[in-house]
Formats: structure tokens, C-alpha cells, sequence
């Protein structure tokens, strides 16, 4: 899976590289400007994963986490190990936590790796139209990978609770898929504002944020605090389910 | 039985423990400390002498004019000539820095930015979307550094300018209770026309009760429970921002138009306003206060830009014209070109075109 994710940044930098210019705003932002540095297709690889590669992905491995064990019947004799169930749920949500770690830096530093190969390479215009040299702007892309990282938290811990509910991992898999879908498609109706904020997609797309000068925090907080209540609620949730299962698998 | 029901324990309180969070934060703090009670007088004269020459801050601006929402991606989104009136509709959060009369302002898009930067005597606009930059090179002595806004959001002190301005004895004054903005407690001055010919139902201007400084304004319309217009500011720092934030150089590969300076004219924060400083000229103003109607001659609406030209496809027919109706301005366009424009219902256009 990580592969495939290595795979988006490397189709992005390749199709730019043999098509002809991109005029600007065509395509998904910063299309554009990655003829003139290649760090923006690591940008625009994110930018492109957000909505559907990244949960595809991160739904993946947490629907697996413990459905995938009972559906392959060796969640008993996970149990069976005086380990405790709540230590293995642990162990399981850190599993999926360190995918959700690694996936989005997979698609930063590729995109870095073979936009540094392909295109050149230099100060890095920020949307605020000033510039900041490679090293910083590399710092920067790190820390979009880590927003990405503590965006997707919440919705690894959806898949985990609803991994704890069934014995198929398929289902759990598809359900958190399709609940960040929802979540999406929910966030784009004007007319569910109120609802807005409290949809842990909400702020995935505002990364943007952090190509400011000066960098606008806001985000990331708000983003970090709606992450976290929904850690709170899933993580305690798949608790009492995993807690007070009969596991007969 | 029991122990089984205890594990859920977690599962219910955490939720319930969020909730209690968000319910305790969302109630309407009381005022720590109150402010003094001051009467509208003093608090006219708490604006007129505050001398907050530096600030940093971020302002949330929204808007709910009735106007059609443009969209902020696809084809002719994001032209220059359509940039205002897409301020106009829906919200948008800036960061604002001041300084003495440097000035940036940034307009935080998703993905995009609009920057407009006064640096002594340059001045600079840069739109990241479609990566160009304007400049303009001022002239000595241009001191007012409120001309550097156009194409970005106003700020509440630039607002609260044009508005009080505009008092005269047709206005009640009055100051409601204390209210809370980016975490200063603020006074209230509500202004409220008298007439009932106006399109306006109630200004509402914050005011911070220790330097005097406008942190936000607020538009209420006739028939309309939201706020028509609002901009307030949601984090404020009074102090130097960094000297760096207001040096500019357009980037390499953008586009860089050069403007002449600009003859003194008033810029109008809202566009309205601006069209009507604009042709202030040739124009002539019918009634006084807010139910003032201006009347543009025949032959302005060919130089109509693309703005204006898409605010037409929202116009609606009437007799004799066509009307732009939004919820605090009326703007009907006769069949033989003339332009009555005004804070006031359409009947009151339509008497105003009459006589002539």
C-alpha cells in the first residue's frame, strides 16, 4: 500500500515532466509552479491524496486491525496470551497509528525525491508570495506530512471501533472508507454549515495553512483538538465494545 | 451484569465530557471585569482619540447580502475584476498587520492567497492563485494608511470611519452591553436609523473599552435575523508585528502589472460605497443620511467591468428597468441607462427616478 501511495507523487512529477507547461490555475493547486520546484510535487502529491488515497489507505489497515484477526480466527489465541485486551488494543490502534505516520511521508519525501530528480530545485514561493530557501521549505513539507498524520488519527480510530464490531474485515474496511467519504460530501453542502465543524474531514484540506509566512496556526489547532475528541470518543467506544465482546473467533 | 455495563463506562462519559466542554464553551462568557459605563458621547470620543498605530490580528468577515455565491474555482473565478464582489459573498478570514503606515493584509483563501502590502511609499498586491503581483508607487506624503485595501477585506476601524461618518441627527445612538472580541471586552455602539425608508436596521460597531480601537462591525438589514455584513476581528495582538512581514518582492515568474499612482480619491471598502465616490462627480444625490439615493447618469453602465457585468445577470426585471436587490443596497438600472442606487426599499428608487 505504500507503494501505491509512492506511486501518486512519481505519476504527478512524470506526467508534468513530459506534457508541456501547465498554465496556472488549471488542474489541482500548484500544478503549476512545479516546473520551477520540484518540492511542490510532493505538495501537490498530498494535496491530491487527501480526499481519497490517504483514507483509502489509512481505512484499510485500521479496519483490519482486530477484524482482521478474528476473521482469520487468531484473535482467540491472541487472548489466550496473558497480554490483557485492553493492551492489545493498544498494540492495534499503535499499528495503524504508525501507518498513519509513515503513509503521508511516504507521499511527501517521494515527492520531494523525484521532484528533486526531475525538476530543479530552489527557494520556495509561499502563497503569501514570499520565499523561503529549500531547507526551510522541506521543514515545511514535513510538517504538512505531520498535519496530514494527526488528520487522519481521527478516522483510525473510527476504523478501529469498527473493527472491534465485526468479524469481517472487509466490512470494517469498506465502512470507514465509506464513513470518511460521507464526512466529505457532508462538508462540501452549504447547508449542513452547522454541522461543519464537527466533521473530522473538515479541516484535512486546510494544510494550505501552513504555506503561509507567517505560518497560520489556527488550523492545525482546531485540527489537533477535533482529532483528539474523536480519538477520545472511538478510542473509548471500541474500549466498552472490545472490553464486553464474546470473542468466538 | 453489572461489571459488564461499568466497561462502558468510558464510552459514555468521554462524549458526555466533550459535550459538557463545548456546551460551558459556547455560553456567552459574562463579563470578567466590566467596563465603566459610558454614555454613546464617550464613547464617540474613545474612537475619535485612540492612536493604535501598530496591531496584528486576524479578522473573520461574513457576509449574507442575498448575493449569489460566485465560485471560488473554475472558469473566471478569481479575475481581478470580479475579486471584490467575490469578498462580498460568503466568509473569509484575513490576517491583518499594521504598523505606523505600513500595512499588510492578507485575504487566506484555501490554497490561495491575496496579499495587499503598503511599505512606505510602495505599494504592493499579489495573488497567489494566478501568481501575479501589481504595484504601485505612491506619492510622497501620501499619509493615509487606509488607501491600501482595495481588492481586500476592510478592516473594522476602516468601516467604523465610513459609518460614523455618516451620523447625523437621524441616528439614534446607543451603547448595548459589553461584549466580548478576541478576548477583550468591548463596548457596544449601536446606531439605528430613524427612518423606516432604509433598507438598514442596525449598526452595531465594537469597541475596545481600553484603547478605543474598532474590533468589529456589524450590518443588520430589515427582515434578516444573520447579520447582513460582519467582520470582527478573532485574535488581536497591539503590538509591533515584525518588520519583515511588510517587505515585499514579487517572486520570480510572477506576473508583475505596473499601476500609476492613483489621483486622490476616495477607495470605497465596500464597493457601493466606492462606485458611488467614484462617480461622485457626475453624480447626484437625492434625500440626506441613510435613505440618500444616487443617481448615476445614463452612459456609466457602458463602462461597466466584468464586476458589474455579472451583477446585472443577477438583476432582476421591474418595471422600467432592472433591479439589483441585495439585503442593505437596492440598485436599479433604468431601461434608458441611468443608475439609482441606494440603502432604500425599491419604491423609494423608482420615486426618486420619476421627476426627472
Amino acid at each position: 500500500m505504500l507503494c501505491a501511495l509512492a506511486a501518486i507523487p512519481v505519476l504527478i512529477a512524470v506526467a508534468v515532466r513530459v506534457s508541456s507547461a501547465v498554465p496556472p490555475g488549471r488542474g489541482p493547486a500548484f500544478l503549476d509552479r512545479i516546473t520551477q520546484n520540484g518540492l511542490f510535487v510532493g505538495v501537490t502529491a498530498m494535496l491530491v491524496s487527501v480526499p481519497l488515497f490517504l483514507p483509502l489507505t489509512v481505512g484499510v489497515v485500521a479496519g483490519d486491525t482486530v477484524a482482521g484477526e478474528a476473521g482469520m480466527g487468531t484473535l482467540r489465541y491472541l487472548l489466550v496470551a496473558p497480554a490483557g485486551r485492553i493492551r492489545l488494543l493498544l498494540v492495534k490502534y499503535a499499528g495503524a497509528a504508525v501507518f498513519v505516520v509513515v503513509a503521508p511521508l511516504v507521499v511527501a519525501l517521494v515527492g520531494a525525491g523525484i521532484g528533486a530528480a526531475l525538476f530543479p530545485v530552489g527557494p520556495v514561493t509561499l502563497l503569501s508570495g514570499d520565499r523561503i530557501g529549500a531547507g526551510e521549505a522541506m521543514g515545511r513539507l514535513l510538517l504538512i506530512a505531520g498535519y496530514l498524520t494527526v488528520s487522519l488519527l481521527g478516522l483510525s480510530a473510527i476504523g478501529l471501533f469498527i473493527s472491534t464490531l465485526t468479524d469481517v474485515p472487509v466490512g470494517a474496511m469498506a465502512a470507514t472508507v465509506v464513513l470518511s467519504v460521507v464526512s466529505q460530501v457532508l462538508d462540501s453542502l452549504p447547508q449542513l454549515q452547522w454541522l461543519h465543524p464537527w466533521l473530522f474531514s473538515h479541516y484535512w484540506l486546510d494544510f494550505g495553512d501552513l504555506l503561509r509566512q507567517p505560518v497560520a496556526w489556527d488550523s492545525f489547532a482546531s485540527n489537533a483538538l477535533l482529532q483528539g475528541g474523536y480519538l477520545a470518543v472511538f478510542g473509548a467506544l471500541a474500549y466498552g465494545r472490545f472490553i464486553t465482546k464474546d470473542v468466538l473467533s | 451484569m453489572a461489571r459488564k455495563w461499568l466497561r462502558w463506562l468510558p464510552a459514555v462519559t468521554v462524549p458526555a465530557v466533550i459535550a459538557g466542554g463545548v456546551l460551558a464553551g459556547s455560553l456567552p462568557a459574562s463579563a470578567v471585569d466590566p467596563l465603566p459605563a459610558k454614555t454613546p458621547e464617550q464613547v464617540l470620543q474613545l474612537i475619535a482619540q485612540h492612536r493604535e498605530a501598530a496591531l496584528s490580528g486576524t479578522l473573520e468577515q461574513s457576509s449574507e447580502l442575498g448575493l449569489p455565491e460566485l465560485p471560488q474555482a473554475g472558469p473566471g473565478a478569481g479575475s481581478s475584476e470580479t475579486a471584490w464582489l467575490e469578498l462580498l459573498t460568503g466568509p473569509h478570514t484575513a490576517r491583518v498587520y499594521l504598523d505606523g503606515t505600513d500595512k499588510r493584509v492578507q485575504v487566506m483563501d484555501r490554497f490561495a492567497e491575496r496579499n495587499a502590502i503598503r511599505h512606505g511609499n510602495e505599494l504592493w498586491f499579489y495573488n497567489s492563485k494566478d501568481n501575479t503581483a501589481a504595484h504601485v508607487q505612491l506619492p510622497a506624503g501620501a499619509a493615509d494608511r487606509h488607501a491600501a485595501t482595495e481588492g481586500t477585506v476592510p478592516t473594522p476601524e476602516e468601516l467604523a470611519g465610513k459609518l460614523l461618518a455618516k451620523l447625523d441627527p437621524g441616528t439614534d445612538v446607543s451603547v448595548g452591553p459589553d461584549i466580548e472580541v478576541a478576548g477583550r471586552t468591548a463596548y457596544q455602539l449601536l446606531l439605528t436609523p430613524q427612518s423606516a425608508a432604509t433598507l438598514l436596521a442596525s449598526v452595531a460597531v465594537y469597541v475596545d473599552g481600553q484603547s478605543g480601537l474598532p474590533l468589529g462591525v456589524e450590518l443588520k438589514s430589515r427582515g434578516q435575523s444573520d447579520p447582513a455584513f460582519r467582520t470582527v476581528f478573532t485574535s488581536l495582538k497591539l503590538e509591533a508585528p515584525d518588520a519583515s512581514v511588510f517587505a515585499f518582492t514579487p517572486p520570480p515568474g510572477a506576473a508583475v502589472k505596473e499601476i500609476p499612482a492613483p489621483t486622490h480619491q476616495a477607495e470605497g471598502a465596500t464597493p457601493p460605497s466606492g462606485k458611488e465616490s467614484k462617480d461622485a462627480r457626475r453624480s447626484t444625490v437625492t434625500g440626506s443620511g441613510w435613505e440618500a439615493v444616487v443617481e448615476l447618469p445614463a452612459g456609466t453602465g457602458e463602462s461597466m467591468s466584468g464586476a458589474a457585468a455579472l451583477l446585472q445577470q443577477a438583476a432582476v426585471p421591474v418595471p422600467g428597468g432592472r433591479l439589483l436587490s441585495t439585503a442593505l443596497v437596492n440598485v436599479l438600472i433604468l431601461d434608458d441607462g441611468r443608475v439609482f442606487a441606494g440603502s432604500v426599499p425599491l419604491e423609494r428608487l423608482q420615486a426618486a427616478a420619476v421627476p426627472r
